[in-house]
């Protein structure tokens, strides 16, 4: 049967309109739809996706015995057996295994309080070779970029290569695949506008860049790939938004200066704030566009994300204590703005990003957005925080609560049942 | 110019004796037969799915759900609407009509509808009510059948409901019974268009004024035909010139006449076949089924805007550029799309070399094959389409081996092999030439200018007839007088059901000159055949008198 | 005279352009030619059920495949996680690369993938379907004679019911959950034992009967005055008909003994644990309890869920769940894939290995029960690692009466899921002619296993 709706969203209009986009003052444009980006973590493993190399040489993070865990924590080895066995009801895969938080000192929650539970460390990366960009221009810092480019600052990957979610070759770590996954079939979509003013788009001193949400969908074509040549509407949002004053060298767009901006994060964080921020992108010959957009951003909510997104299933996911997380990305952080506190409160980051060729329109999708500028004011406020959310359930210290039920995890729970 | 002519002329000839061969066909004006005094059935077609749809729609309202499938539709010398006159039904067919007709009754006497349904109320629900069930089925029948009931088909009908109410205990479980019986009948499924002896002379046969009702209803609607037309039926009105006059004034003016243009250009330009359309995925990797149907939908708002909603010359839609996107088809035509709607207008530039219906994604990729483009069947569709010229199937003694085999960069290239063969190049030097002029679209229609590295010529010599691309052929057509000739044909074959026999072609080319003068504007034309008394000409099957008297002689037996 | 294009008359342009041309038609096909019969001479009726389990099969983006088979059509070869069903391969096809397109919903993970499957649309949010499920379709057309007109079944053990049969897209059926429970309805109060002396032909079918002799009664007037052509096109019409009144007929006859029909021994309560060993278990009791319920007929369409979408099964003794497992287990380098996400993919299947042998144990005319029922069996997702929309498992077991051409293996990577939905509705003798809307809308069945 054929469905009516297909036909009642149409409207017609028997007037012709031309839509052919006129250019403003940019003498070129190109646009593109981020078809795929993942943190910027170099592999240099040997085969398959978690497997051990010259980067992590003990492969990444291992499966934690929670047992041992739990009875390090001051659990007796039952409560402690009692609490991992899935035919218990204690235990809903659901809502993760609640009392797993708290372990801490006190039994504090560990999500909310790290520093009540001693560091349990992880895998570091060990290697220098590190895809990114040189944010602070010194080529005595950082790593060498798998093509030989020194001082590549990309601490992230150093501080958390080895873990699990995020190592493996490109689009195969199990993180990526995730977000993008997400991403792709329409969670959240973001465009890029590059507009010049010189003759060749090729080298041209006087480029801007602009990254954009769009509240259109990416569309996948028969072959299950992202198709390019969709348009795009620009949707202003009061927080994601990356405008880069650039240039082009050969075909590459290169930041003249850095920026801060905030982007739409593939991740459990949402915002990918970045201090500094610079891009490298390559116009490629087929049409794409390829790089990185590198800065400095706020390592506490990337340590906050992954709370959020339920610690205890985080946790037995992605075999890495979370606290462990917190006292790397502490010790890894190696940047504060100026004026700020001694302390380093940013990490240098990068994020590799793939494109197609797309249309961008403005807002009112009345014409090509040939010009790179802020929509913000555009843009309706955010709306009111409501607290981190998994699907409908409201995330409390890490913890989805379920009030109705019979056994509630705390410090003071009663862990084995009476007998 | 001059072969083309000769060649053209061999082949609609053909197709007027194809015809004629087969049904033996006597116009009524040369009978002599119509001494007798029974009505004759001189067609009977088969509702098309939408006419189905629209009829139940029109007459119990658009909130009965119709779910089914409905039995696959065959196109005769181009036309729907000549197939449909060919079909009957399958065992499986009916199967699928009787459990819609119960699943359609048991709407309709839903407590929540039977209300705004019903013409009466029973004494006692729980009863049988005669008068009242009698009333509802001589109104829907009428409305059913296009005619009203004989007493004996009322008679069968308040049989069963009388039999269901007993049965049940409910007299609308009874009545769902009769409606049952009516929407499977033949009556229904079926548009059985009858002749009755014209009383103005004797000698002649006349369609009755029930059928032509339905003609002008299918016509200009495509649905059943109203409660005002059925009266002017009854009047005998529409036997009258000021009548006809009346109701087609009033057809054509309605917003409705849309639907009824509208089935029209999709059965004659063949806009079917999208759901069952398939592509390589490697190839071609942005087509999907929202693209097909999307496809499907551009070239129905195209046509429908140009010569329904703006009135222009037919000839047009081999060269404008105007057209309708959404945003799938943008992606494939590699335009933005400027809206926020789900479709909006949108005008081609030159360079996009998109102009005429047959430049769409739709024809360009219905008429290709999986993963490449085919400048041949492209071409024998343009003819068949839109000239009326029909390409017979491939001599079977053709050695394919050596057309296949070859591994040339282009279409054209290829295609020279056939050039080679006399056996194929009879068809090929016709059908070739305006295909290899949309070369630069793919497969998919998608717009290109190399294959397989090689600049793509789309260079076309149609019997001396020289053009190049999508615009060269756009422009050839438009100055084709084959072009309007094949509409007119196609309008009056479709409403009629039957070609024009030959004994017609004066009739049609006082047509053909009508629509010309009138600026060559469809809904004119519609009017302007609908007004003419030989639209309405009856043909005589062979066997039918016979038929009158053995069928009822075997009646009065029983 | 101002006008605009209208809308409705569009539609009515898509549907003028409906002319399916592949997989028909069918119906004609499945009768004897005096169609009172099915092909076989028996009046064997067709089954039509779903089976669902949890978190697909192994298929990863890193190249591990474990299901997918490398020969297609016919005898493709058994592979690892497909071994529970080798016995009964040839009456089993299997489906690989197919895909829900949910356009612009999001992918809801563990819910869009069964929901595009079964109602042909992806839903706007978990918990709900957008549309009637294709079983309920397939239960108006072929499950209105028997008591029950479609059975639910959830094997799973579950904290809640598991059900994804729905009519109205937010209320669910009401499974049983237990072999006692299963056992009551069918064989305990009301039970209608089809081979008793106290048969009574269905009044309703005598008067759908009505319905046709009033038609018929109008033949004669109808056949006085046409040509020779339309009599002919009018014969085979009334031919038709007559062939729908015998099939009315037959089902006014009494019943064929249904001689595999024993009234099977009440089941004890099992454990209720959810390990994978007692699913596949329960799995095993519920199977042969519906089994003996369709051999004596007290229905004919039955959903039965082995494990839900998030499947909360697990191998007893461990302390991580399946579904767990799925997400956390790293790829192996050498493999390609998760070693322990495959085996208990492995282990699930033998839970429907276990359903079909069961099916396939009671003797029916020629053949078996299995052959006369038709299963569509899926999950809610490819790779489940990250809940892939791509390459859901799916699977057409049973012969349909003869109509499923079994035994095959297809492939076609980017197709729509509803394809094979669309499929299985018409073998199972549904009147779709297309089925799922957007992207996933198809008139196209997998004609390659029709027969």
């Amino acid at each position: 049967m054929l469905n009516k709706t297909k036909i009642n969203k149409a409207l017609f209009v028997s007037v012709t309109a031309l839509m052919l986009p006129i250019a403003a003052q940019a003498e070129w444009q190109r646009s593109y739809v981020i078809e795929w980006n993942e943190p910027a973590m170099y592999f240099a493993g040997e085969a398959g996706i978690e497997g051990p190399g010259s980067d992590c040489p003990q492969g990444v993070n291992p499966e934690q015995d929670w047992v041992d865990v739990l009875m390090r924590a001051g659990y007796t080895r039952e409560e402690a057996e009692w609490l991992r066995n899935p035919a218990n009801p204690t235990r809903s895969p659901t809502h993760g295994q609640n009392q797993m938080a708290f372990r801490g000192k006190d039994r504090a929650n560990v999500y909310v309080n790290p520093t009540s539970y001693p560091d349990p460390g992880l895998y570091p990366m060990t290697g220098n070779v590190a895809e990114g960009l040189n944010l602070d221009g010194n080529t005595d810092t950082g790593f060498v970029s798998p093509s030989g480019e020194a001082g590549i600052d990309n601490t992230f990957y150093k501080t958390l290569g080895c873990w699990k979610t995020y190592r493996g070759p490109e689009r195969l770590s199990s993180g990526a695949m995730q977000f993008n996954d997400g991403m792709r079939n329409g969670s959240w979509t973001m465009v890029i506008v590059v507009s010049g003013e010189g003759d060749d788009p090729s080298n041209d001193d006087n480029v801007m860049v602009g990254f954009y949400m769009s509240q259109d969908n990416m569309v996948k074509g028969g072959d299950g790939n992202i198709s390019p040549h969709y348009t795009y509407r620009i949707q202003p949002h009061a927080r994601y938004e990356g405008l880069f004053p650039a240039r082009t060298v050969n075909g590459v767009i290169e930041s003249r200066e850095p920026t801060p901006v905030v982007l739409r994060d593939p991740g459990y964080t949402r915002d990918l704030e970045l201090l500094q921020a610079q891009i490298k992108l390559e116009m490629k010959d087929d049409g794409t566009l390829r790089g990185y957009v590198g800065g400095y951003r706020p390592w506490l909510p990337v340590y906050q994300g992954w709370v959020n997104a339920r610690g205890p299933v985080i946790e037995s996911l992605t075999w890495v204590e979370l606290p462990s997380v917190y006292y790397a990305l502490r010790r890894g952080a190696d940047y504060h703005p100026d004026g700020s506190s001694e302390e380093n409160t940013h990490i240098s980051y990068a994020l590799r990003v793939d494109a197609l060729p797309a249309f961008v329109m403005t807002p009112d999708a009345s014409e090509v957005a040939t010009q790179v500028i802020s929509y913000k004011d555009q843009a309706p406020p955010l709306p009111a925080e409501s607290g981190p959310m998994v699907g409908r359930s409201r995330i409390i210290d890490g913890l989805v609560i379920d009030p109705n039920a019979e056994y509630q995890a705390g410090p003071n729970a009663v862990i084995l049942p009476p007998r | 110019m001059k072969s083309a002519r000769l060649f053209v002329l061999t082949l609609s000839v053909g197709v007027v004796l194809h015809v004629a061969a087969h049904s033996t066909v006597v116009i009524a004006d040369d009978s002599t037969l119509a001494t007798h005094k029974e009505p004759v059935v001189v067609a009977v077609r088969r509702l098309t799915e939408p006419q189905y749809r629209q009829s139940i729609e029109d007459i119990f309202g658009e909130d009965i759900q119709i779910t089914g499938r409905f039995e696959p539709e065959r196109r005769e010398i181009g036309l729907l609407a000549l197939g449909s006159a060919t079909l009957s039904l399958t065992a499986a067919g009916f199967e699928q009509y009787f459990n819609l007709s119960l699943d359609i009754s048991r709407q309709v006497f839903s407590e929540q509808m039977r209300h705004a349904v019903m013409p009466c109320a029973p004494a006692s629900p729980a009863e049988f009510d005669r008068v009242c069930a009698e009333q509802f089925i001589s109104t829907y029948g009428e409305q059913l059948f296009r005619r009203p009931l004989s007493s004996a088909e009322v008679e069968a009908r308040l049989d069963a409901a009388a039999l269901g109410t007993e049965q049940s205990g409910d007299f609308y479980t009874g009545l769902q019974l009769a409606l049952s019986s009516m929407l499977t009948a033949p009556e229904y499924l079926f548009r059985i268009e009858r002749a009755e002896p014209d009383p103005e002379n004797a000698d002649n046969w006349r369609l009755d004024a029930w059928s032509r009702a339905s003609r002008l209803s299918y016509l200009f609607w495509n649905t059943s035909p109203d409660k005002e037309l059925l009266a002017a039926a009854r009047s005998g009105e529409l036997h009258t010139e000021n009548g006809l006059n009346a109701q087609v004034q009033r057809l054509s003016s309605s917003p409705r006449v849309q639907d009824g243009i509208q089935a029209f250009l999709v059965d004659m330009m063949q806009i079917d076949g999208f759901d069952s359309m398939i592509k390589d995925a490697t190839i071609y990797p942005k087509f999907n089924q929202l693209v097909a149907d999307s496809a499907q939908q551009q070239m129905i708002r195209t046509l429908v805007d140009l010569l329904v909603v703006k009135e222009r010359d037919y000839r047009e839609i081999f060269t404008s550029n105007e057209t309708f996107l959404n945003r799938p088809l943008a992606a494939v035509y590699q335009v933005p799309f400027a809206s926020s709607e789900e479709w909006a207008p949108y005008t081609f530039p030159d360079s996009a070399e998109r102009s005429g219906i047959f430049s769409q994604i739709g024809f360009l990729s219905l008429y290709a094959h999986p993963g490449t483009s085919s400048p041949t069947i492209r071409g024998i569709k343009l003819h068949e389409i839109f000239l009326c010229e029909h390409t017979p199937e491939p001599p079977a003694d053709v050695d394919f081996s050596s057309v296949v085999d070859s591994s040339a960069a282009t279409s054209r290239e290829r295609l020279l092999d056939h050039m080679s063969n006399p056996g194929c190049i009879v068809c090929h030097q016709r059908s070739d030439p305006p295909g290899l002029a949309l070369e630069h679209f793919d497969g998919m229609g998608q717009l290109r200018k190399y294959e397989n590295g090689q600049l793509i010529d789309v260079n076309a010599d149609l019997f001396g007839n020289k053009f190049v691309g999508a615009q060269g052929l756009g422009q050839f057509l438009y100055n084709d007088p084959r072009a309007s000739s094949c509409l007119v044909r196609n309008v009056y074959a479709y409403g009629a059901a039957r070609m024009p026999g030959s004994a017609e072609r004066p009739y049609i080319n006082t047509q053909i000159e009508r629509f010309a003068e009138n600026g060559y504007r469809v809904p004119a034309l519609f009017s302007q055949i609908a007004l003419t008394p030989e639209f309405f000409n009856v043909v005589i099957p062979q066997g039918a008198q016979q038929n009158t008297n053995n069928v009822a002689s075997a009646a009065s037996a029983q | 005279m101002s006008k605009k294009i209208n809308r409705r008359s569009l539609l009515k342009g898509m549907l003028g352009g409906a002319t399916v041309s592949l997989g028909l038609p069918m119906l004609n096909l499945f009768l004897n030619e005096n169609g009172n019969a099915y092909a076989d001479g028996s009046t064997i009726p067709t089954r039509f059920g779903t089976y669902f389990w949890g978190l697909g099969l192994t298929d990863t983006p890193a190249g591990g495949t474990r299901w997918v088979p490398q020969k297609t059509g016919f005898d493709y070869e058994i592979t690892p996680e497909l071994e529970a069903i080798a016995a009964l391969k040839n009456k089993v096809s299997v489906f690989s690369g197919f895909r829900a397109i949910p356009d612009t919903r999001p992918n809801l993970v563990h819910w869009s993938g069964h929901a595009s499957i079964l109602s042909g649309v992806a839903p706007a949010a978990s918990g709900r379907f957008d549309g009637a499920t294709l079983d309920t379709k397939v239960a108006d057309a072929i499950g209105g004679s028997t008591r029950f007109k479609v059975l639910d079944i959830d094997a799973s053990v579950s904290r809640r019911p598991v059900s994804y049969s729905t009519r109205t897209g937010s209320t669910f059926a009401s499974p049983d959950q237990s072999p006692l429970a299963l056992y009551q309805r069918l064989f305990g109060e009301g039970f209608q034992d089809p081979n008793s002396e106290n048969w009574a032909p269905d009044p309703a079918i005598m008067l759908r009967q009505s319905v046709l002799s009033a038609v018929t009664d109008q033949r004669h007037s109808l056949m006085r005055s046409v040509g020779h052509e339309d009599q002919i096109k009018l014969e085979q019409y009334f031919t038709s008909l007559r062939e729908m009144e015998n099939q009315l007929a037959v089902q006014l006859q009494r019943p064929e003994p249904r001689d595999a029909c024993v009234l099977p021994r009440s089941p004890s309560e099992l454990e209720r644990a959810g390990s994978v060993d007692v699913v596949n278990s329960n799995t095993r009791v519920m199977a042969r309890l519906l089994a003996m319920g369709l051999a004596c007929d007290q229905s004919r369409v039955f959903n039965f869920v082995h494990t839900g979408g998030t499947s909360e099964t697990y191998i007893a003794g461990q302390s991580k769940i399946y579904h767990q497992i799925t997400h956390d287990e790293p790829t192996h380098a050498q493999l390609g894939y998760q070693p322990e996400t495959s085996k208990l993919a492995g282990l699930v299947m033998e839970g429907f290995g276990a359903f079909l042998e069961e099916l396939d144990a009671i003797k029916e005319g020629s053949g078996t029960l299995l052959d006369n029922c038709l299963v569509l069996a899926f999950s809610d997702t490819g790779y489940a690692k990250i809940h892939s929309l791509e390459n859901i498992p799916m699977m057409l077991a049973g012969g349909a009466g003869g109509r499923h051409k079994a035994g095959q293996h297809i492939h076609a990577p980017g197709e729509s899921v509803t394809r094979v939905s669309l499929t299985a509705m018409q073998l199972a003798g549904a009147p779709a002619g297309e089925f799922g809307t957007g992207s996933m809308r198809t008139a196209r069945a997998v004609s390659d296993v029709i027969a």
